[in-house]
């Protein structure tokens, strides 16, 4: 498999008075792709990426990648839902408040308790679904910074192919460490097929 | 086997029964499948510039119910609620029974989306997509008969909490607007873990598109997707949070359905038995929907080695396994009628299963718990035609099931003197029609233009997608 | 390398950003249109329609010194007030101001035996079932719907006359209270009572919803049969 066998990379050079955006080198398979990004990680470099058809497990790792936080918005937006859902069944089922526009209405029904939280359970639980999970999309695009329709990386010709079936590496011209020849240097030693240099 | 159906429209490999003699874990997809190859698979449907004739045949018909649909919604809106059958006693008819009917059809698309996720089902990936599709467009189909039965659906925004010059709310003590929650939060959920699942896939599109139109489109809808890592963290955390939400959330939905019968005082409806009973009904149509959907679509669109007869097969023992709880409720609900020794709840159980609409009582007994029998064989469990017209009878039998809830209760109420027999009228079977016109409108147009499988996460699966694979493997051939 | 561009240029992502912005701001602009900008206290008050005769009710109880029930008279016993037909106009109005060219359809309305074709200002829905006569007689004084129609040239309307408005005086209709032979007294409570303190006030209000069995009902069917 890839371990064995010899890969050749082709080597793209910068182009005079063109802007730099970055690097991009393809891998062919997880494998190679993992041990890449072991060496960026080790290089120490920060703002670089890899990119996957589908989450690749232990690649977090070889990334040092910091997991989620997601969890925690969603926790918070769930119990505001909750509360939300008491709230609102308090406030407009279960009392009036004189002189207000925005008022409760206390209906008299088969002699039950105006308030009574049993009752208010379902509406309750559901909002609490509803917020959270709300909180879980949105969360998760605000965190990735998405919709971003533009981006260094699609400046390039090669990287449709991410969504299909190759892998990359991708480290901006806006690291702290980015260096035109260091991070080529760096690059090329890596079993990737391709090094792209990327340019507006 | 499969070869008696219509011919595919693949003709990428033959078919490959996965269900038998594995000595370890069967593969997932069939046919020594690589990255590029599902891709392809599962793009082409979308890309091929002409659908199979079966898929214009059935929009045609599609387009045409569901056109029956809005001139049925016409006429009642600008006639009134009075042109139903519905009247005193039977003042719950065909609107009640096909909403029940399709929330219920919506629930297995997120019980394979959420609960198989959180179990590590990974056969779940080749056919969910497919069913959160299913469970959107049927949560559609169902949301239109509550909207229409109220009689006046312009103030039908009544129904949600907004403050407004009358300073009255919503009455938060009644199932019915407990329904109104769990619908909207089950429906606004599916939608974004169905579209939050598809935006890897859209962006696969929007790569492989050819024309302008379809980049901007796909790509406006992929949201600049760009297979980051770093989004893939926090984009598989949440996803597994939806997954968390929307289990729970399935469980309830229906639960919350059945509060609409057991909260009230009628014999035949206030049972405690419901919440559970109608939570294993709605599994049971809704996967009966999703074989029903499946086998066509996989033979038009060859997904043949992605949706595998181990898919179906596991399929067919969950349609059984919830076909005999269910069977156990209408069992247990007379065994209670009997011992419970309350006469009016002993007579309306009879009048079920012998009264004027014993017909429907045994049309839903055969369909629901004897036809699914025939699961316990594994020859039937991976025959197409046999699960096809097994699903057919589910289906059926599941709205019969809510017709003799809804229908059998009430036309025998209190007061025998009210006692009378509904007649559905034209415009009921009419819109029932439409209905089903509106959920394959919309399904069909989601067959022909959106990723109807999951592709990266068909492709987690593959075992070349881990780290080690090769290190792995190689090792096992120098052993 | 190869010069190519993205799919989408860089200012797709400002644009997006301002959708974003602009969505969140147009949900809160929906929720203060629905809550203050269609209220009918910004819709319904004022509604001012021009008469076929250019009544003032002014000059007739400010200047004249008519009382309402003069002319509504069904305000005591009966759901509606009534518009008083041409003869009780005529009942002065035949020997006062009798050429009066603006008086002229009035006089067209005896003659013939057609009423005068009155636009009504205070319009409930035809699911309100409100009578008059009940209000009246517990107490609650013209002005309190109607407002100071002693000082209208024309009649406006100068309550709301919504559900939530309605209900607030049925939660707490005490405030609202004056004698009875002061019901069709347009001046406000303290004028009338010749109390200056609001606690005197609230204390006469309170002794009159006591004497008059004040006790309105709120339920749905109250004033929806």
């Amino acid at each position: 498999m890839s371990q064995t066998e010899a890969k050749t990379m082709t080597i793209e050079e910068p182009t005079e008075g063109r802007k730099l955006l970055g690097y991009l080198l393809e891998f062919d398979n997880v494998d190679d792709l993992t041990h890449g990004a072991e060496k960026v990680r080790d290089a120490g470099y920060s703002n670089w990426d890899c990119h996957t058809p589908f989450p690749v497990h232990g690649l977090d790792h070889a990334m040092g990648a910091k997991p989620s936080h997601v969890q925690w918005i969603v926790l918070a937006c769930g119990f505001t839902g909750l509360l939300t859902g008491l709230f609102i069944q308090w406030w407009m089922n279960a009392v009036v408040h004189q002189g207000n526009v925005v008022t409760g209405y206390q209906y008299f029904i088969s002699g039950k308790p105006f308030w009574s939280v049993p009752a208010n359970i379902p509406v309750m639980f559901e909002l609490t679904i509803l917020f959270s999970a709300f909180a879980s999309f949105f969360g998760m695009l605000g965190v990735n910074r998405l919709p971003q329709y533009n981006h260094f990386t699609m400046y390039s010709e090669r990287f449709g192919q991410v969504t299909d079936d190759k892998f990359f590496i991708s480290i901006s011209s806006e690291d702290p460490k980015f260096d035109v020849g260091k991070t080529r240097d760096m690059l090329s030693g890596l079993k990737g097929t391709y090094l792209e240099v990327l340019e507006d | 086997m499969a070869k008696t159906l219509t011919k595919p429209l693949s003709q990428l490999s033959t078919e490959l029964d996965n269900t038998r003699d594995q000595i370890s874990q069967p593969p997932l997809v069939t046919g020594g499948k690589t990255f590029g190859n599902i891709t392809e698979i599962v793009a082409r449907v979308a890309e091929h510039p002409s659908a199979p004739k079966a898929w214009y045949v059935a929009f045609a018909g599609a387009v045409m119910l569901f056109g029956l649909l809005f001139a049925m919604l016409a006429y009642l809106i600008s006639t009134g609620v009075g042109v139903w059958g519905v009247n005193t006693p039977v003042a719950w008819g065909f609107a009640i029974v096909n909403f029940v009917f399709w929330i219920g059809i919506g629930h297995a698309g997120t019980l394979i989306s959420a609960i198989l996720y959180l179990f590590r089902q990974k056969w779940r990936t080749g056919i969910n997509r497919f069913a959160e599709a299913m469970t959107i467009f049927a949560v559609f189909a169902a949301g239109i008969f509550p909207l229409v039965h109220v009689g006046r659906v312009w103030v039908v925004y009544w129904i949600f909490p907004i403050p407004n010059q009358q300073q009255l709310w919503p009455q938060f003590r009644s199932p019915l607007l407990w329904d109104v929650f769990a619908i909207t939060t089950y429906l606004l959920t599916s939608l974004l873990f169905w579209y939050m699942g598809m935006v890897p896939d859209l962006a696969t599109f929007r790569d492989r598109a050819k024309t302008k139109v379809r980049k901007i489109v796909y790509g406006l809808f992929a949201l600049g997707w760009r297979g980051s890592n770093r989004q893939w963290i926090h984009y598989e955390k949440a996803y597994l949070l939806l997954a968390a939400l929307a289990t729970p959330l399935v469980l309830s939905v229906h639960s919350v359905v059945s509060f609409d019968f057991a909260t009230s005082q009628l014999p035949g409806w206030h049972t405690t038995i419901f919440p559970p009973y109608f939570v294993a009904g709605a599994i049971f149509g809704g996967f009966a929907m999703v074989v029903f959907l499946a086998v066509p679509a996989r033979e038009l669109f060859g997904l043949k080695n992605l949706i595998t007869l181990q898919h179906f097969d596991h399929m067919n023992k969950i349609i059984m396994a919830t076909g005999m709880i269910v069977g156990y409720a209408y069992a247990m609900e007379f065994f209670i009628a009997w011992y419970g020794g309350n006469p009016l709840e002993t007579f309306t159980f009879e009048n079920r299963a012998t009264g004027p609409y014993a017909w429907a009582y045994w049309i839903m007994v055969t369909c629901n718990v004897f036809i699914p029998q025939v699961f316990w064989f594994k020859k039937a469990r991976t025959n197409l035609w046999v699960m096809w017209i097994v699903s057919v009878f589910v289906n059926i039998g599941m709205w019969f099931e809510r017709f003799v809830i809804v229908v059998s209760s009430l036309s025998r109420d209190f007061l025998p003197s009210s006692w009378d027999y509904y007649t559905p009228t034209w415009v009921d079977l009419c819109t029932l029609a439409g209905s089903f016109g509106l959920f394959f409108f919309f399904f069909l147009l989601f067959c022909r233009y959106m990723p109807i499988v999951a592709i990266a996460e068909v492709k987690g699966v593959l075992p070349e997608a881990h780290p080690g694979h090769g290190a792995h493997a190689a090792a096992e051939a120098k052993a | 390398m190869n010069g190519k561009q993205p799919l989408f240029p860089k200012w797709v992502d400002d644009v997006t950003r301002l959708i974003a912005i602009l969505f969140a701001g147009g949900l809160l602009y929906l929720v203060t249109l629905t809550l203050y900008a269609t209220s009918p206290r910004n819709t319904a008050v004022g509604y001012m329609p021009g008469q076929p005769i250019p009544y003032s009710h002014k000059l007739h109880v400010n200047e004249l010194g008519l009382d309402c029930r003069y002319c509504h008279t069904g305000v005591e016993t009966g759901a509606k007030a009534n518009i008083p037909p041409t003869q009780t106009c005529m009942n002065c109005h035949n020997t006062i101001h009798n050429q009066s060219p603006k008086l002229e359809p009035l006089f067209e309305s005896y003659r013939t035996g057609k009423a005068v074709e009155w636009i009504r200002v205070h319009d409930l829905p035809d699911f309100v079932f409100f009578d008059h006569s009940i209000h009246v007689n517990k107490g609650v004084g013209c002005v309190e719907c109607h407002g100071r129609v002693d000082k209208m040239e024309t009649v406006y309307q100068s309550q709301p006359l919504n559900m939530g408005w309605c209900l607030e005086c049925h939660r707490n209709p005490t405030p609202r209270l004056r004698p009875k032979d002061k019901v069709t007294d347009l001046r406000p409570i303290e004028e009338v009572l010749g109390i200056k303190t609001e606690s005197g006030i609230m204390d006469a209000c309170s002794e009159l919803a006591k004497e008059y069995q004040v006790n309105p009902k709120v339920n749905c069917s109250t004033c929806h049969r």
